[in-house]
This record gives structure tokens, sequence and C-alpha cells, in this order.
């Protein structure tokens, strides 16, 4: 009995070894720590796409969607709860459609968003690899001022950048993308230093390439992709930004519906009307775990490929 | 044989798991305790003589009523400094500082300080103390109390206790209007806020803080009248009437003012909260802006009153204000001495848009602006208001101010154009004349410094005003009074307005709470049950 066992055992080692030149098998590499963290990045890109589209996409599609206009009242079906009178999520202290005014404030709250990213990722990457590949004064002054910017309270300075210029939508974009390109630039600076030791670059000045051409040629290209996954999950906090800066009454002027106001007006009926705080509390809370889920795994995709590459 | 077992190590792991451990036991504990004292150390629960703690929705920004004067602060107010006279739950004027004050001339009040009057520092309250305060509300810069005044009395003394209050016109109010005119110290009193506490009032302030708005009284021990049955009041600041409401069913606070209907609604059937209404005093309008060029559309009062009829007053009173308002039926409230019924607002949109078209007015745009809290609901009524009017063609922008904004600028036409406000007007006196006043009677001299309602400025109906204001004889100043609410009413100048009861929750420990229809109460009569 167990010399029949002893032989099937190493004649299926044999096999193995015939299929792959290692001891290593299958089962140990799905097991190992570089397979859970690539199974874990794939994972963490596809709960967070689809967390972000569940949200992201009713929202662009809000204006074609068979739903109530996001302002228009019906002061005799006020607060009514989610599933009742034809309202999904239900209606708020104005008798509107709560999924309308969600899916529309999330048009105001998404694109205030994606500008600010766009713009703070534009800044902070040109700000950041100017500082990190031409150094000198242009390291200093760029570092020394997002460290001035990153010492101040964001989100008192952005109250008073809107307390100052109003609260319009180009405003408050404006100033969100201002609070985030630090981020960015820093990042930006801290890899465009590592490329520039690199010998493609050292081999670009020899051919007598102009310092500006290198680096928008040579070293940008290759920063750009772990630069961008920084600014994606800065779109996260600028979705969050601009709900807070709504919600303590910043943010554009009413009867904009943005996700911040919806929540601010129906904390007042927290204990009698709960969907009116809880369902855009769930939208945001949703959008925001999926871009993070979604950036991180791309993070993790882009780190890895970078450490295979080398 | 002994078997060698490592020493345990202290992994991360069980490093954070024992983190965890503590912080939910502390937790449960913290939940635990919460349970077993609701009110905390002095709070709600506590027996008669501790501490009261009273929520404002506004921020106390000083203990002095000379620019500072919402309902709820003139309750805090009064407990540190007090006028000659007050205006009780039946808008009556009750003494208080003076002991005698009798109309003895048609332009002379004579007056008499009560013997044994004393601040809290306990030096003797002076009639220089009076001379001096109604000096330094009259030179206070956009002092809100001087337009109930359409002169100011002068101060002749007769001897140390007692003196007249003289004026050029005959003054048959001023026994009301003097209840707003807090007595300080001559020495320690400016023409601007006071931010110390020496006062005559039953309680003394023992902590302050103005940013926050945050104060503590503890009761004189000096107070020259029977002593206030509570030992501390504490006060705070809660801008969010949920916080408010949650703090008052935890028990973390004991009062709170200014309650919306939706919060009644959620206060409603709670065993241990209790909810006073009173047929209020203020008036809250979306006023029109009388400082349009004549060729604007709303310079002409047809077209006003066009756009009052597509106001749906009933559903809002009904659906946003949860009834507890009635809709105005003149140019100031009814509950007011001296106010009659001069019409209503009627909601017919069809109208409305008629109105418009024969009018000649198409494609009008309006801008309505407010200040956050001017009343409750106040956005919601805003929105409700903008499309009511975007029903009948009109399209209307909103722009909301937060507290501490310019809105005052925007007011007075300094910083932008504006055609609605949304606004409220208290009557601190319960006289319709003062209201009157304050809101009608604009003269073009005020309105050179910008001191008039808005730019309202009818010289025949300030006429009326101010003659009914010097009018002794109390049928004829009503006659007056009358007349000029009905020509104030046909030159429309409000596109809705609207009447709140004053709204006060409180935990059922608390009595003796007599909320008057200014929305204000007299803590000297508060008290702590069991």
């Amino acid at each position: 009995m167990s010399t029949d066992t002893a032989t099937s055992t190493s004649s299926a080692t044999a096999a193995l070894a015939a299929d792959r030149p290692s001891m290593v098998t299958a089962k140990q590499l799905s097991r190992a720590t570089a397979t859970r963290q690539r199974r874990s990045a794939h994972a963490k890109m596809w709960i967070g796409a689809t967390c972000a589209l569940l949200v992201i996409l009713p929202v662009a599609l809000a204006n074609v969607l068979p739903l109530p206009g996001p302002d228009q009242q019906q002061l005799t079906a006020r607060l009514l709860p989610p599933l009742t009178g034809g309202h999904l999520l239900g209606t708020d202290q104005l008798g509107r459609d709560l999924l309308s005014r969600i899916l529309h404030g999330g048009q105001v709250s998404l694109t205030v968003g994606v500008l600010a990213v766009v713009v703070s990722g534009i800044i902070g990457i040109v700000a950041g690899s100017a500082a990190g590949f031409l150094g000198g004064w242009v390291d200093s002054a760029v570092s020394r001022l997002l460290e001035a910017q990153l010492s101040l309270p964001l989100l008192m300075m952005l109250l008073l950048v809107v307390a100052l210029f109003g609260s319009s939508i180009p405003v408050i974009t404006f100033v969100i993308a201002v609070a985030q390109w630090p981020e960015v630039a820093r990042l930006t600076r801290s890899l465009v230093l590592v490329e520039r030791e690199k010998p493609y670059v050292a081999a670009a000045r020899v051919l007598g390439l102009h310092r500006i051409a290198i680096l928008v040629r040579h070293v940008l290209p290759n920063v750009i992709k772990r630069a961008t996954v920084v600014v994606l999950l800065l779109l996260a906090q600028a979705v969050l930004l601009e709900s807070a800066l709504s919600y303590l009454g910043a943010g554009p002027q009413r009867p904009f519906a943005t996700w911040g106001r919806i929540i601010s007006d129906g904390q007042d009926f927290v204990t009698t009307s709960w969907w009116l705080v809880t369902m855009p509390g769930l939208v945001i809370a949703i959008l925001v775990v999926g871009v993070n889920l979604f950036g991180d795994g791309l993070r993790d995709r882009v780190r890895r490929r970078k450490g295979s590459d080398t | 044989m002994s078997i060698h077992t490592p020493p345990p190590e202290l992994s991360r792991r069980s490093l954070l798991r024992g983190i965890a451990l503590a912080g939910g036991l502390a937790a449960f504990g913290g939940t635990l305790t919460a349970c077993s004292s609701p009110t905390g150390a002095g709070g709600a629960g506590g027996a008669a003589g501790g501490t009261l703690t009273l929520a404002l929705n506004r921020s106390l920004v000083s203990l002095d009523n000379k620019l500072n004067q919402f309902d709820a602060a003139v309750t805090v107010q009064r407990a540190v400094r007090q006028a000659l006279t007050r205006i009780d739950e039946k808008l009556t004027p009750q003494l208080v500082l003076a002991e005698k004050f009798e109309l003895t001339a048609p332009t002379q009040w004579t007056v008499k300080l009560r013997d044994n009057l004393a601040y809290s520092d306990g030096t003797p309250v002076k009639i220089d103390d009076v001379v001096t305060a109604l000096t330094m509300y009259q030179q206070v810069n956009g002092s809100f109390l001087a337009s109930f005044f359409p002169e100011w009395p002068k101060v002749v003394p007769v001897d140390d206790k007692t003196f007249t209050l003289e004026t050029e016109s005959p003054f048959p109010t001023l026994d009301y209007v003097m209840a707003n005119i807090l007595i300080t110290p001559a020495g320690a009193n400016q023409p601007q806020e006071l931010q110390d506490g020496v006062g005559s009032g039953p309680y003394v302030v023992t902590a302050a803080n103005r940013g926050t708005g945050e104060y503590t009284l503890k009761r004189n021990p000096k107070y020259w009248g029977i002593a206030a049955k509570i030992d501390t009041i504490e006060v705070r600041f809660m801008p969010e009437e949920s916080s408010r409401v949650v703090a008052l069913r935890s028990g973390q606070v004991d009062v709170i003012d200014s309650v919306s209907p939706d919060a009644v609604k959620q206060l409603a059937g709670l065993s241990d909260i209790k909810v006073e209404t009173v047929d209020g005093t203020r008036l809250n309008q979306l006023f029109y802006n009388f400082r349009k060029p004549r060729s604007h559309p709303l310079a002409n009062p047809q077209v006003r009153q066009a756009l009052s009829h597509a106001i749906n007053g009933p559903a809002l009173i009904d659906n946003v204000l949860g009834g507890v308002v009635t809709a105005a039926a003149g140019p100031v409230p009814l509950t007011l001495a001296g106010a009659v019924k001069t019409g209503e607002y009627v909601y017919d949109p069809t109208k409305a848009k008629q109105m418009l078209d024969s009018l000649g007015v198409k494609n009008l745009e309006v801008k309505i602006i407010w200040e956050s809290g001017e009343f409750a609901n106040d956005a919601s009524v805003m929105e409700a208001v903008a499309q009511m009017l975007g029903d009948v063609g009109v399209k209307a922008t909103l722009q909301q101010f937060e507290p501490g904004g310019d809105i005052l600028k925007w007011r007075q036409g300094r910083a932008g154009d504006w055609d609605i406000l949304g606004n409220g007007f208290p009557s601190p006196t319960g006289l319709a004349s003062t209201m009157m006043q304050g809101m009608y009677a604009g003269t073009a001299a005020k309105e050179a410094t910008r001191d008039t309602y808005h730019g309202y400025v009818y010289p025949a109906i300030t006429d009326l005003v101010v003659k009914a204001q010097s009018e002794v004889d109390r049928t004829a100043r009503d006659k007056l009074l009358a007349d000029a609410q009905k020509a104030i009413w046909d030159t429309w100048p409000c596109l809705w307005a609207f009447v709140p009861k004053a709204v006060t929750a409180r935990r059922s420990q608390v009595e003796g709470i007599a909320l008057t229809p200014a929305n204000n109460y007299d803590v000297l009569n508060v008290r702590l049950g069991a």
C-alpha cells in the first residue's frame, strides 16, 4: 500500500517537473504575495469602478431619465418616504423628487469635482515637474509655496475665498483646484527628481536637446501615469470638499441642488424624515469609496508594472 | 522534562486588539454613564436653584440691545440690564426700575425711580444713568430702536429720584417705548454694544465669550428686588435647529426658542418636552425695494400687487410653515395695539398674469435676498416663492446671505441691486404705531443717509404716522393709525407677509416661562421643578 502511494507521488512530481522547470506548484503560486496583490488590485478596480459607475452613470443620464425636474415643487406631497407616490427615494420638504435632486445635484458636484481635479492636476504636474527638473530657484519657489499652502487650514481657506469672491460655480471650482494642487505637485516633483538622474536624460542632454524639450518629451511621459492616479484619487476629495462647502452654505446659490445642500436642508428633519439625509449621504459614500478603490487598484497596478519593467 | 514555551510577544495584532478592546469598553462605559444621567450635572434634571441652559438660534454678541435686538436675545439682556418699564405677556407696560411712570401733561411724563435700586456692583441707579442711556441710544450708528422715537425726550430732574421726560410734541406711548432703553451706569455706557455685564438685573455675567456666543450668568446677590429662583443660567449659541432640537431632547439644554414648524412636529408628543405658542408681534415680509427708479416695473404699485397674486399664501402657511403663522391682513400684525385689517393677500395666478400683461410687463426678472435664519424655514419659503413667481412668467433668482455677511450693505443699496428682501420686523413695544414709525415713516432726510426702511418714503403716510404718534386721545390716535395703514396697504409694500407665532420648547422640569408675543420672557420667574 505504502509502496504504491510512494510510486504515485513520485510520478506526479516527475510529471510536474516535466511541465514546469520548478518545484513551486500552481497552488503555491496562487497563494504568493505577488499574486494576492495582483488579485486584490484587480478586485479593487472592479469594485471601485462598479461603485463609481453606479453613481456616475445615473448622474450623467439624469436629464434623459423619466424623472420630475429637480426644482419642481409639489407642496401637498412634501416629505413623502421612499417608494411612495411614485417617488423612488421620496420627496423633500418642498415636495421635490429626492432622486431627481440627488442626480441633478450630482451633476453640479461632479462637474465641480472633475473640473477642479483637471485644473489642479495641470497646475500640480506643471509646477511639480518644473520644480523637480529645473531645480534651483524654481524648485525653491514652488516648494516654499506649496509648503505655505499646506500649512493653512484647508476648509477655512476655502470659506474665506468664497466669502470674498462669492459662491459661484467657477469660484468654487477654482478654489478647490488651487487647494489640491500641492499634493500633485509634491508627487510629480519627487518622480521627476528620480527620472532626471537616469541615463536617458543624460543621453538627451548630450544630444543637445533643450531642457524643456527633455522634460516635456522624455521625462513627463514617464511620470504622467503615476501622477494621474493621484489626480484621480483627488476627485473624491474634490467632491467631498464641494459638498462640505455647500453644507456650510458656501455652495452655489439656491435653487441649485448640490449634495451638501440637500444634506444640510435635510438635517432639520433628521428625526422624522431620515431619507433626506441618508440617501444623499449614501450616494456620496458610494462614489467616494468607489473612486478611492478604483484609484488604489490603478495605483497598485501601475506600481507593479513599473516594478516588473525595472 | 519541561516544555520550553517562548515568552509572549507584543505583536502589532495583539496591540491593536488591546486598543480596540479598551476603546470598546470606554465607549460602553460612556454609554452607561450617559444612560444613567442624560441631563448631566446641573442640567435640566437639577432641583430648583440649579442651572438653566438656554440655546439661542442666533449669536448673542452682546448683553446690550443697542444693535443686537433679536427676540431671544432680549430675554438674556433683560436678565442683566433693565429698563424703566417692560412689556408683559398682555402687551401692556409694567413698571420695573420706575416706581411711577405717568403722563402728567401732553408733552410731559413724570417718572420716579424706586428707592432701593442698585447695580450688581452695589452702586445706586441714578437719574444721570437714564440721561446717558437716552444719549447713547440716540448716538449709536444704525440703531434699530432709534426708529421708534419720533423725537428723543429730554430728562429734567425734579429731585434725586424723580424726573420728567419732556418732548416737543406729545408722546403718549413713551411708557411703551422706554421699555427698550436699558439702563447702565453712566460712566460705563457708550454709543455702541456694551461687552461688560454691569446692570441692575437679577443676574450678573461671570463668563462671556462673544465669539462663540456663550455666556454664564449667576444670580445677582445684590439684586434690589425678589431674588431669581435659578442660580445659574448658561447661554449657548446653536445655529442649527436640528442641533437645538437634539440637544433639548437629550437634556443638554433646557429651553430653545424660535422653534420652526417642522421642529414642533418632531417635539410633539414627547412627554418630557413642552411646547408653548402665543400669537406673535413680528411681521415677516417679502418687502419690495423702494429705491428702484421710476421706470422700473416694480416702482408701479399695480405690478407689485400683480406679483402678490402669484403667491400661494395658504399653501405656504399649511405646508411650508406648518400652520403656525397667519397671513398678514394689513401692514402690521393685528396683534398690535392700533392695528386694523386693511386687506388680504389673494392667490390668483391667472389674475397675476392678466395684470402683468395689461401693464405691459414681460420677462420680468427679480432678485430675492435674505439672511439665513431671518425666520423659520426661510430658505424653503424663498424657494417656493421663486417657483410661484416662475409659474406666472417672472424669473426669480435667489441670493442667501449667511449671518455675518454684508446683507446690511445690500439692504442699504450700497453693495448690489435687489428687488425683494426677506426680512422680519419685531415690535418689542406691542404697538402698531412704533412698527409703522420704524417701517413706513421714512423721510427724504432719512433716505439721504439710507436710514429709511428700504427706500419707503411717502410723505403723506409719514405725516399720518407722526400725527398719530403725538395724538394723546386714544380714539383719535387709532383713527389716524387706521388711515395710515389703509394708505400703506394701497402702496402694496410687500410681495407677501405673515405673522409667526412665538414658539418656545422647554423640558417639562422648567416652569414659569411666561412667553410674551414679542417672543421673550422674564427669567426672574423661571424655576426648575422636580
